[in-house]
């Protein structure tokens, strides 16, 4: 859209609008009720309910607003006898074959159907006949369908080809006929459930969910995800203590993904009232004991006694304090604050799968915000599969480039589904990853670069030419396989190739919900399996929050220790190792923040009070270190954690809870840029290490299947019955009259791999 | 049955009642593909489009846009592929013309394209038939074959820089598909949704292309068009309708047949009653849907001395339009209730589904046709039938839904006594009201 300005009359009112603006939105921007169904901002134009009618002078038949832009003395007529009959009437259609029993049905209170037909609903049915009935099904475990509900607004055919590039439901059949359908019958898909948020209607329902609650029953408070490094800001819905279901309706909740959520986000939420969430602090009085209830009085005093015990027979660096990056910036704080200033051990690390460290001490540009990604011209992705890992940015990405014709280059060793979207896709060897950071450094190692990757010297030439050619935003982003050394030359890059009209963004697709938060905390923090290889020779106590992740637990040495303590929601392979284990609160229900991969610090807000006897992280910390003769001062309020963090760490100077309040105007972290630096001694050791992988390494021919790392079985997800059948290759049930749920038994017959991450 | 021209020099069918007129030799020793030689010769693509334009020949298949404007509108200077597309889904109820046309004279279709392609640079284009029609597809690649062993199709083209290719292309049988945007969807391997306009084709179309879509009618004037030029085709028929139009006559007259008239051809009464050899059994006429199912029906006495002259002004001045020429005529023993019913059904069947108004219209139109067929009429539901029809003409996304709305509210009003006798007694035949209907 372009800064000229054109004249546009509406109503007898004149406006000046961007030349290139959309009626509708100009309309509805200046207080000019619109309705519609089908017009979504960001899909493809669709034009079919025809509720957005309005008269243009000049024009012989009433106009879709949808899809009219705005142009110099346009003359629009919003509201009239003749529009408000076409209104009328598209409505009266729309409900003829539409159930009127909203009271039956999951969607009404928040359904756009009841809320239009409120609008412009005739009060006398005119349509006597008989209904076209269709039965209720369910699409798959997670998905359920009333299709005689469906308008064939298309939003959720659109998604999900759009959004998620997946395609895996269409309409069906023809004329009133026309039905929405999956291909073969059952939903294989990513599950995200996307067509769920954006359905206007009850036709696609939440399978967890359907029944269980109304609407107006639920308290919406907004909050961040706690999966992925994405931050998608969501709608937690609780009724009393329970929390019933996440959504992302922009009607409660306006954040960076707009309604968009994946598998995890929208469904992974029923662990937070699991059966099996640790109810009280427990202890271990002896090694080979069992954990015994106690109370938190008990805990923290036999915690205090034991720690400083060991404190003052072994040194203070005898004790290790281990934070997980899942925890919100004010937990990570307060346990760093325990162990620089309680303990005072130097041993603090967070349990992250890779650290992000040398990118940010390197960092020569800004970091890229979702919203720069959906407008970028070029995207380099090196490694990573954000479809599985960072679904939000993998929207982003498939988006820029179907929506708004960016190039995509993929730099992977596996052809990942996003290689759909690529303009070029640089199939490389497996473990050759840190040979694009050489090529994007200059041509001087492509060759070397070119034949350790197996492909052609002159690909890595057109990927140079084509970010140097770029006008607009090119973003870099790159997953866990870059080595400390690529990781720096990648972040140096904006001074490589920013030039005029180009600058370039650099996105770390970090893995956790707060990853980038705990490096921003992590001063001189350490290296995770140093400390776990120290266990039981320098290192004899360890005080963890949140548990090991799977990769660390082979050879943690966590059994050489004297004394371990865990802050956990369940259970875990590193609980079997604690001697006290304290509950903690899960994400619903607390008070924190997250940051995200675009540095966005979001807040994470209380739905429901701490099940059981659990507390918040950062509060059980500060309990301790009171017993231990250090008041932090906090009291009971994340808020003074946080106003302390942007006292002392710089990135957070001036950052305040009430700044943070709209989701939908996000603030970034100021991470410090580095100046632009010599990379040779980091270029020479990646050639070094290029050098010595083979040069004969088979390539991953095969896409991998959708859902095979979201799918996966975490501490987390394992509570969700539903991600138990999809782990399991989501077997296509006897019946779609019912839940999967109850026509599968969920044992060891159906699991097709060890299902466990 | 008839197959001729009436009132002129048979010009579209000179050639159909010729021995084997399909193939190539006979169509060459009549003249065929000498269009084509003098365009590639003597004419430059700006030649052949002003031709075209000076022809006053309006596009065949139903909305009559001038064909020499629309060829003018695809940009010259488009760095893109640019594509012609003959539209043969000829789905129209009623209408018979262009399979004649495919069915005897294939060579004529394929000089048309290829002097459309020469006017507007196409290389590669496309004859998409309706999926009824799978044995024109077999006739039509015969000819191609032939027209490409004989170099009037492939590579240098009759010795000349100009090369471009046809290829055959069928539907599967949706009436949509006739449509020109659900067409070229349909082309790409998608769904046959309308789409959009603008972009029009001639902006973005086949493959976000600059296209032309026109009907087998209109390109096979194209020849003759450029043999004797523009201005004489056009002198055929009137000032703003050039040339011929070929009507496909059927129902209740002795002599159905498709029928070359030339524009302006006076008068429809006269062609009914004469050339048509009048109604058949003694009957008497009582209406005709002049042009394909979806123009509005007239009455007879909207055309038995009322001199209703053949062409598009004409028919628009007499109560109806020219469409796709498909000519029904029907006799006082048809119920107008029941014709519209089978109608209505047919666009019911043929709603994409796309648009609400279409597609719930239509369907809601049809169950209430048939709970007046089943004796559940009520006198309100005639008021309720133009409503309806109301609230889906000019509203929904593509003219289906006016073609829908069309003949409904043009028999309601036109026929109310057929709909009456439905609509206040019931069952049982016994009035169930007296007043007036509409």
């Amino acid at each position: 859209m372009s800064t000229e300005l054109v004249k546009v009359t509406i109503n007898a009112k004149d406006f000046q609008v961007p030349k290139g603006a959309r009626l509708i939105d100009v309309c509805r921007e200046n207080q000019f009720d619109i309705p519609s169904f089908c017009y979504y901002a960001d899909l493809a134009l669709q034009a079919s309910c025809r509720m957005c009618l309005v008269r243009i002078e000049k024009m012989p038949k009433l106009q879709t607003s949808c899809t009219i832009i705005c142009t110099d003395g346009m003359v629009v007529t919003t509201q009239s006898e003749e529009i408000e009959k076409a209104r009328r009437s598209m409505l009266e259609f729309l409900l003829a074959n539409h159930p009127l029993d909203c009271p039956v049905c999951d969607r009404g209170g928040e359904c756009e159907l009841q809320e239009l037909t409120f609008d412009w609903g005739n009060l006398e049915e005119r349509f006597i006949e008989q209904k076209n009935a269709r039965a209720e099904k369910y699409l798959s475990p997670m998905v359920a369908n009333d299709p005689q509900r469906c308008i064939l607004c298309k939003r959720c055919t659109r998604v999900c080809d759009e959004w998620m590039g997946e395609d895996a439901i269409e309409a069906g059949n023809r004329g009133a006929n026309t039905v929405i359908g999956t291909y073969g019958g059952w939903l294989n898909c990513s599950q995200c459930g996307n067509c769920i948020e954006v359905c206007p209607t009850g036709t696609l329902l939440d399978g967890t969910y359907r029944h269980q609650a109304r609407p107006w029953e639920l308290t919406q408070t907004i909050s961040t995800c706690t999966y992925c490094s994405d931050g998608c800001q969501m709608s937690l819905g609780s009724r009393g203590d329970e929390l019933m279901r996440i959504v992302a309706r922009d009607r409660y909740v306006n954040g960076l993904n707009g309604e968009f959520l994946c598998i995890k986000g929208r469904f992974g939420h029923p662990f937070v009232n699991h059966e099996e969430r640790i109810r009280t602090p427990l202890i271990r009085y002896q090694k080979g004991g069992r954990l015994v209830p106690a109370t938190w009085d008990e805990a923290i005093r036999f915690t205090a006694q034991k720690l400083d015990g060991i404190v003052a027979a072994r040194g203070n660096n005898s004790l290790a304090v281990v934070g997980s990056p899942r925890l919100t910036n004010e937990a990570l704080y307060c346990l760093r604050k325990f162990a620089a200033e309680v303990v005072e051990t130097e041993n603090y690390a967070v349990a992250d799968a890779f650290s992000l460290k040398p990118f940010f001490e390197s960092l020569g540009g800004p970091l890229a915000t979702h919203q720069d990604i959906r407008h970028a011209k070029t995207i380099v992705l090196i490694g990573g599969e954000p479809e599985e890992l960072q679904p939000l940015t993998a929207k982003q990405i498939r988006q820029a480039v179907r929506n708004g014709g960016a190039k995509l280059i993929l730099i992977n060793s596996v052809p990942i589904r996003l290689r759909e979207q690529a303009a070029q896709f640089i199939h490389i060897r497996p473990g050759t990853e840190n040979a694009a950071a050489l090529a994007l450094a200059g041509n001087a190692d492509d060759a070397l670069a070119a034949r350790k990757m197996g492909v052609e010297a002159a690909e890595l030439e057109i990927l140079r030419q084509t970010i140097s050619e770029t006008q607009g935003d090119v973003v870099l982003m790159f997953g866990g396989e870059l080595s400390a050394e690529a990781q720096a030359v990648v972040a140096q890059m904006p001074y490589t190739f920013a030039g005029e009209g180009r600058r370039i963004l650099l996105h770390p697709l970090a893995l956790f919900n707060n990853s980038v938060g705990a490096l921003d905390l992590d001063v001189n923090g350490k290296s995770v399996s140093d400390l776990l290889d120290a266990a039981g020779v320098s290192i004899h106590a360890m005080y963890m929050a949140g548990s090991l992740l799977p990769e660390h637990m082979p050879k943690c040495g966590l059994s050489k220790l004297d004394f371990l303590v865990v802050q956990e929601l369940f259970e875990t392979e590193t609980t079997a190792f604690a001697d006290v284990v304290f509950p903690a609160a899960s994400f619903a229900e607390i008070d924190g923040t997250f940051t995200n991969n675009d540095g966005f610090v979001q807040r994470v807000r209380k739905s429901i009070e701490p099940v059981h006897q659990s507390k918040p992280d950062w509060l059980i910390v500060s309990e301790l270190a009171k017993e231990l003769g250090v008041d932090f001062g906090f009291e009971r309020s994340a808020s003074a954690v946080f106003r302390e963090i942007a006292e002392r760490i710089p990135a957070y100077a001036d950052l305040r809870y009430p700044l943070l309040k709209d989701e939908s105007h996000p603030l970034q972290v100021k991470h410090a840029i580095a100046s632009k630096r010599e990379l040779a001694k980091e270029i020479a050791g990646i050639r070094r290490a290029v050098a010595e992988l083979s040069d004969d390494g088979v390539k991953v021919s095969e896409t991998p299947q959708v859902g095979h790392e979201l799918f996966k079985l975490g501490t987390l997800t394992d509570k969700v019955p539903q991600f138990h059948l999809l782990a399991a290759g989501n077997p296509t049930p006897a019946s779609f009259a019912i839940s999967p749920l109850y026509q599968i038994t969920i044992d060891e017959g159906i699991k097709r791999e060890k299902a466990v991450a | 049955m008839f197959i001729g021209a009436i009132g002129c020099e048979p010009l579209q069918l000179r050639r159909v009642h010729l021995e084997n007129s399909r193939w190539l030799d006979v169509y060459r020793r009549n003249g065929g593909y000498e269009a084509i030689k003098k365009v590639l010769d003597t004419m430059s693509p700006d030649d052949v489009i002003n031709e075209m334009k000076k022809s006053a020949l309006r596009g065949r298949g139903g909305a009559g846009f001038p064909t020499g404007m629309k060829w003018s509108f695809v940009p010259k200077d488009s760095p893109k592929a640019k594509y012609v597309v003959c539209n043969a889904d000829e789905s129209e109820p009623g209408t018979f013309k262009d399979r004649y046309l495919m069915e005897r004279d294939p060579h004529m279709l394929i000089e048309g394209i290829l002097i459309a392609a020469y006017a507007l640079g196409a290389k590669t284009n496309y004859i998409y038939t309706r999926g009824e029609y799978k044995y024109l597809i077999d006739i039509m690649d015969v000819a191609l074959d032939e027209a490409r062993a004989a170099g009037l199709l492939g590579n240098k083209i009759l010795g000349s820089d100009f090369s471009c290719e046809i290829y055959t292309h069928t539907g599967a049988g949706a009436y949509i598909c006739g449509e020109e945007t659900a067409l070229l969807s349909s082309l790409e391997g998608m769904r046959g949704h309308p789409r959009m306009k603008p972009p029009f084709p001639a902006i973005s179309g086949l493959y976000a292309s600059p296209t032309v879509v026109n009907n087998v009618e209109t390109l096979t004037a194209v020849p003759d068009i450029i043999k004797m030029g523009g201005e004489a085709y056009q002198k055929l028929g009137t000032e703003k309708s050039g040339g011929t139009k070929l009507w496909a006559v059927s129902g209740h007259v002795n002599q159905p047949g498709v029928y070359e008239l030339p524009m302006g051809y006076d008068d429809m009464e006269k062609f009914i009653m004469e050339d048509c050899g009048g109604i058949a059994n003694g009957k008497q006429l009582k209406a005709v849907i002049p042009g394909g199912s979806s123009v509005y029906i007239m009455r007879a006495d909207q055309i038995i001395g009322k001199d209703v002259r053949m062409d598009y002004e004409g028919l628009v001045a007499g109560g109806s339009m020219v469409g796709s020429g498909g000519f029904i005529v029907m006799d006082e023993t048809v119920d107008i209730f029941e014709s519209t019913k089978n109608l209505t059904e047919f666009y019911k069947h043929e709603s994409c589904g796309w648009c609400t108004p279409c597609r719930e219209g239509t369907d809601w139109l049809v169950k209430i046709f048939k709970r007046i067929e089943n004796g559940g009429g009520r006198p309100e539901d005639a008021q309720l039938l133009l409503d309806i029809c109301d609230n889906i003409e000019g509203k929904s996304f593509c003219p289906l839904g006016d073609a829908a709305a069309w003949p409904i509210q043009s028999a309601v009003k036109r026929f109310p006594e057929d709909f009456e006798k439905h609509l206040v007694n019931n069952s049982r035949g016994e009035s169930k009201h007296k007043g007036e209907l509409l």
